[in-house]
């Protein structure tokens, strides 16, 4: 919302001493965030009130050769000796004697400042010298349509006054954000924003004397709200319709309008506008002889009985109920709708916008004003059911105070002048005044603050609350306009935040002393960090929770097991996803495109799927996943998961191949089983990891081996993390010997390895056997061969040659058993 | 003669010079002795630097610009990274833990009752569209801020009031709004939100915690100000900003988050007596942390994946 600072000047005394930058910061401060400050002072520098001294066509083109009088400026811009100007124009409406808006060389055509900031010059036209512009109301700003150029009343300026002091321009608009005023519907208009203004420079806002409108009934009108729900106070005035033929001159009123981004169409509806900018308060002027005309086609089309009375009936759409609005659409309403009816027939969708079948127009002679106000919680459904978006809506849509309606009407009448035919204020259910109980000392607590009962009753009354004291404990009576008053801590947001937040003194908690506790899986996730990216140098990514059923379906998933987003920005972005392996795989080519070979990703988050279930509290069951892919096979991928599991975490899992078919290969469609393996919890699969499917691999367009690994981290986030503390160190020799084993082609390395290790165990010795390599001389080969790096010591003696040979004896004859023989 | 000749030289004459040893009376061949090893060491430690400086005098200089020796193989270490967002967020963690905080973890889905009802939001109140929620076609919600944990923290820390103590609590998490993206918006990203009740919390102690955090955050005092803000589960309501930090250039402020005195009707729908106790709350992105930390242009660079962004962290 725009507002002008020179319209809230009109309300408020701002002290010579406080700056306007100051004034701006403490609105922000203490009122409603600001999002931009525009300065219109530079927008209309070099704009000028000009005297159109001659006139003449140019031959042969639309085009008019002016001679300007500037008055003092002219002879700035005339040739020498001169005493006008020569500015060539294009508009029918140009004449000699008018007084015009002129641009003059050098400065930028105020339409387009701040943007491409067109500057005028001095040029030829069809050989004519033009300088600078005589300029329509478009290019001033004020009009959205290119029609004439401006004119100006004679009455209010004289050639070589600046634009800018004539209309009220040397003024500094602030742009201030919708959503911090929401509960305010008082402050969307300038009196409003005025009171609140004053409040902030501790001074008293004078209340405004409202004029009020005596109820007539010369003219028969009925009003009925059928449900005060929807519509809490219908209030309107009928009366004959003023001179309403568009202004002549370029008005104040236009560009008063412009301030707030508003156009000027003609007096009637400028008035409204102007009214509500004022207070907040929309209006709507219906063509009343057309309104009584509709009304008796439809008790003559539904045979309701004859009626003399014209009746405004104020209801809810029915199903499949339409209107066509003054924008010429049809629409089809929803129930929610509220409809302003004459005898029934839609003349109005409710505070969004009138029917063409009661617009004003030339043909006007007599118009219905409403004031009303209507359910914000239907408006907002009008609002986005239909897109409508308009000045009015958004003051609707924040509950407009029932109590304003037939104040604002009474003044819209006052000042046209006119004396109604009928004023009818159907308002059913008055509200009761809101009174809040609330002490000093509340006040004082809840914001850290020492504010004396003066100063609290002083700040509140600033802003025409009503406050009486007894004792310590205050009765706080709000203004009626203001709807969001209703509990102690809104009263001392109203002290807090006048007087400013920024005033309260900081302080502390105090705090017992305890130790903190972060939850686990955080722990975990921050644990995981560390040996992921800092040791294991793999790459830490984030992909999006939502995910394509396209990506489901190429990595193998269902995508009805996924939650749906039914109102999702793209097909990309539709599933929340059940595991975080096809984000990853995702991720692959587009970076080995950009160059890079041998990496390793991963992912921490919460995933979930229709299967997990609710919790007690019936919201569906979050895992938090790790995701890894590393370019590379399963043994690459194998080695960084034990280093992971057993250096890293200190914790031990078991895993086993994974079974084609099994329940564990659907859940990890996109691993190729025979190149795969689960991890298992006690007997339960908690994860896998392996090699990708050829299928899957090919429609992630990916031409290297790739590995993956899906892990449920909320089944590890409590295991006990087993460091070895019993380091078996010798002081005697260790014995060093490289074994190879030939074993048979089908040989199982980890029975092989395992049984080394029982052995040398057996023999109370402190060992390793390292794993050197596995050969094989073709594929087809029907042996292999295992070969081994063997270090032991005895923790007692230093071992002879005859111990060494009485073991390594042993190790022959137990993998015989296996098959196996040393080479 | 070279260097080294010269006190090859001078260690023989000393040498010579022993045999005097022999002419001197006993209580004076010590004091002699002595000397002349002393003298003796010097030219030898002489003799041994110049042969150092010798040898190296005759190894050629290696190109130091180069990476690697000729015919050697090019020494590449593994690196890895963690993505910036995490570092930032264990980091605002780890400051919260340190303040007194417990840390919880945010839902990525929950239910209209969480994100809304529990919060104050009347039904059907206009404030609800602010959020620009996303929906499952059960009606759950990826939730559009961390404040949908704070029913549940009030409810889980309600007896460590009730046992005399106060709720300190703050839940980072992944957040979801339905807005288009640009180099400003995301529809997804992460928050962190806290929560404290106790007997006498005040607005005063809740800016005094959230400018100790971001003085901790920062490394430096900073000024904060306020601006006032509505939000229908805190009430009064406020954003905070804060002075940009030097390490940022210095100049101006920054919204950094939403905050407020938690709204009566918030605490009373967790069992907690708004009459006895009393509550802050606040919310704030952690993405705008990391943007402008590292002066980053683009917020859709956190969930590229892209290997080119994050090994610059």
């Amino acid at each position: 919302m725009l507002i002008s600072l020179n319209s809230i000047k009109k309300y408020v005394q701002i002290p010579a001493e406080l700056s306007t930058e100051k004034l701006i910061e403490l609105i922000g401060s203490r009122l409603v965030e600001i999002e931009e400050v525009i300065e219109l002072a530079p927008k209309y520098k070099g704009v000028y009130i000009v005297k159109v001294v001659s006139a003449e066509k140019i031959p042969d083109t639309h085009l008019s050769l002016c001679q300007i009088d500037a008055g003092t400026h002219t002879a700035e811009f005339a040739e020498a000796g001169a005493e006008t100007v020569q500015v060539v124009c294009g508009a029918p409406n140009v004449h000699a004697g008018m007084l015009a808006v002129w641009i003059t060389p050098g400065s930028i055509v105020p339409s387009t400042y701040g943007n491409e900031n067109f500057r005028l010059g001095k040029r030829k036209l069809q050989g004519y010298e033009s300088n600078g512009m005589l300029a329509g109301a478009d290019e001033l700003g004020f009009d959205n349509e290119h029609k004439t150029i401006a004119e100006i009343d004679p009455k209010i300026a004289q050639p070589g006054d600046s634009l800018a002091d004539v209309f009220d321009l040397n003024d500094t608009i602030i742009d201030v954000e919708n959503k911090s005023l929401t509960h305010r519907p008082d402050c969307f208009g300038l009196i409003g924003f005025a009171r609140e203004v004053a409040g902030i420079l501790g001074q008293p806002f004078p209340e405004i004397e409202w004029p009020a409108l005596k109820l007539a009934d010369d003219l028969a009108m009925k009003v009925t709200i059928t449900d005060s729900a929807i519509c809490p106070r219908y209030s309107c005035a009928i009366f004959d319709l003023p001179d309403n033929q568009p202004e002549k001159y370029l008005t104040p009123t236009a560009v008063f309008l412009s301030k707030a981004g508003m156009r000027s169409i003609d007096p009637m509806v400028d008035l409204t506008n102007v009214m509500m900018l004022e207070t907040g308060q929309p209006l709507h002027a219906f063509d009343y002889d057309k309104l009584v005309a509709v009304g008796q086609s439809g008790q003559n089309s539904q045979q309701n009985g004859a009626k003399d009375t014209p009746e405004i009936i104020v209801r809810l759409a029915q199903p499949g109920e339409t209107i066509q609005l003054l924008d010429g659409k049809t629409i089809e309403c929803i129930p929610e709708d509220i409809l302003i009816t004459s005898n029934s027939i839609p003349v109005a969708l409710a505070g969004a916008m009138g029917g063409k079948n009661t617009e004003i127009d030339a043909s006007t002679k007599r118009v219905v004003l409403e004031s009303a106000t209507f359910s914000l919680y239907n408006l907002r459904k009008t609002q986005m059911a239909h897109g409508i978006f308009s000045e009015a809506i958004t003051r609707f849509t924040k509950g407009q105070p029932a109590a304003m309606t037939f104040p604002v009407l009474s003044e819209t009448v006052a000042r046209l002048g006119v004396s109604p035919l009928a004023v009818v204020d159907a308002y059913p259910d008055k509200p009761r005044k809101t009174v809040v109980k609330i002490t000093t000392l509340e006040i004082n607590q809840l914001l850290g603050t020492t504010y004396d009962q003066g100063t609290i009753i002083k700040t509140l009354e600033n802003v025409n609350f009503t406050v009486s004291a007894t004792g310590d404990t205050l009765e706080v009576t709000a203004p009626a306009w203001r709807t969001d008053i209703h509990i102690k801590e809104d009263i001392i947001e109203e002290v807090g935040r006048l007087l400013g937040y920024d005033n309260i003194p900081l302080a502390l908690p105090e705090k017992p002393f305890a130790g903190t506790e972060v939850a686990p899986m955080l722990r975990l996730k921050s644990e995981l960090r560390s040996i992921l990216s800092d040791r294991l140098a793999m790459h830490e990514v984030l992909t999006y929770s939502f995910v394509s059923k396209a990506l489901l379906e190429k990595s193998g998933q269902d995508p009805a097991d996924h939650y749906e987003i039914v109102n999702s920005i793209s097909p990309e972005l539709q599933n929340f996803r059940s595991q975080i392996v096809p984000s990853l795989l995702d991720k692959i080519r587009e970076n080995i495109k950009s160059g890079h070979r041998d990496f390793s990703l991963y992912e921490l988050n919460q995933v979930s799927s229709k299967a997990n279930g609710l919790s007690a509290e019936e919201t569906p069951v979050l895992n938090n996943h790790l995701g890894i892919v590393c370019l590379g096979d399963f043994y690459k991928l194998k080695t960084y998961i034990l280093t992971m599991l057993r250096r890293g975490l200190k914790v031990e899992l078991e895993y086993s191949q994974l079974v084609a078919g099994s329940k564990a290969a659907e859940t990890y469609p996109y691993l190729e089983p025979a190149h795969s393996a689960v991890l298992l919890l006690n007997g339960e699969t908690i994860g896998a990891f392996g090699e990708i499917k050829a299928a899957v691999a090919r429609r992630f367009k990916l031409e290297t081996i790739v590995s993956a690994c899906e892990l449920d981290l909320d089944k590890i986030v409590d295991l006990p993390r087993r460091i070895d503390t019993d380091l078996k160190l010798s002081r005697f020799p260790s014995v060093e010997r490289d074994l190879t084993l030939k074993v048979s082609a089908d040989a199982q390395f980890g029975r092989v390895h395992t049984l080394l290790d029982q052995v040398l165990a057996s023999e109370n010795l402190i060992f390793e056997t390292l794993p050197v390599s596995i050969y094989q001389s073709s594929p087809d080969s029907p042996t292999k061969n295992f070969s081994f790096h063997l270090k032991f010591s005895s923790p007692d003696k230093t071992l002879d040659q005859s111990d060494i040979t009485k073991i390594m004896d042993k190790i022959t004859v137990e993998v015989a058993a296996l098959g196996a023989e040393i080479v | 003669m070279s260097e080294i000749e010269k006190l090859k030289l001078e260690l023989k004459n000393l040498n010579a010079e022993y045999v005097k040893i022999k002419t001197l009376p006993p209580e004076e061949r010590g004091t002699f002795g002595r000397e002349m090893n002393a003298k003796k060491q010097k030219i030898l430690n002489a003799i041994a630097k110049a042969e150092e400086n010798a040898e190296s005098e005759n190894i050629s200089p290696i190109d130091i610009s180069a990476p690697c020796a000729p015919n050697e193989p090019i020494f590449r270490p593994a690196l890895g990274s963690r993505h910036p967002l995490m570092t930032e967020l264990d980091r605002v963690i780890s400051i919260y833990s340190d303040m007194g905080f417990n840390v919880m973890e945010s839902n990525q889905l929950d239910d209209e009752f969480h994100m809304f009802d529990s919060l104050n939001f009347p039904k059907e109140h206009p404030a609800r569209d602010g959020y620009d929620t996303f929906r499952t076609s059960e009606n759950f919600i990826p939730p559009a801020h961390t404040s949908t944990m704070q029913h549940r923290a009030l409810k889980k820390c309600k007896k460590d009031l009730e046992n005399g103590g106060q709720i300190a609590v703050v839940i980072p998490g992944r957040v979801f709004r339905n807005e288009d993206a640009d180099a400003t918006h995301e529809h997804t990203f992460y928050q962190c939100e806290g929560v404290f009740v106790s007997k006498d919390a005040t607005m005063g102690q809740m800016f005094g915690v959230l400018k100790q955090f971001f003085e901790n955050y920062y490394g430096q005092k900073l000024n904060i100000k306020t601006q006032p803000g509505y939000f229908p589960f805190t009430e009064p309501s406020a954003e905070l900003l804060i002075e940009r930090p030097s390490s940022l250039g210095g100049e101006g402020w920054l919204e950094m988050l939403g905050c407020g005195m938690i709204h009566p009707n918030v605490l009373k729908m967790a069992g907690i007596d708004p009459d006895k106790y009393h509550g802050f709350a606040w919310g704030g992105g952690i993405d705008r942390l990391v943007m402008l930390k590292y002066q980053l242009g683009d917020i859709r660079y956190f969930e590229s994946g892209k290997l080119d962004f994050l090994e610059e962290f």
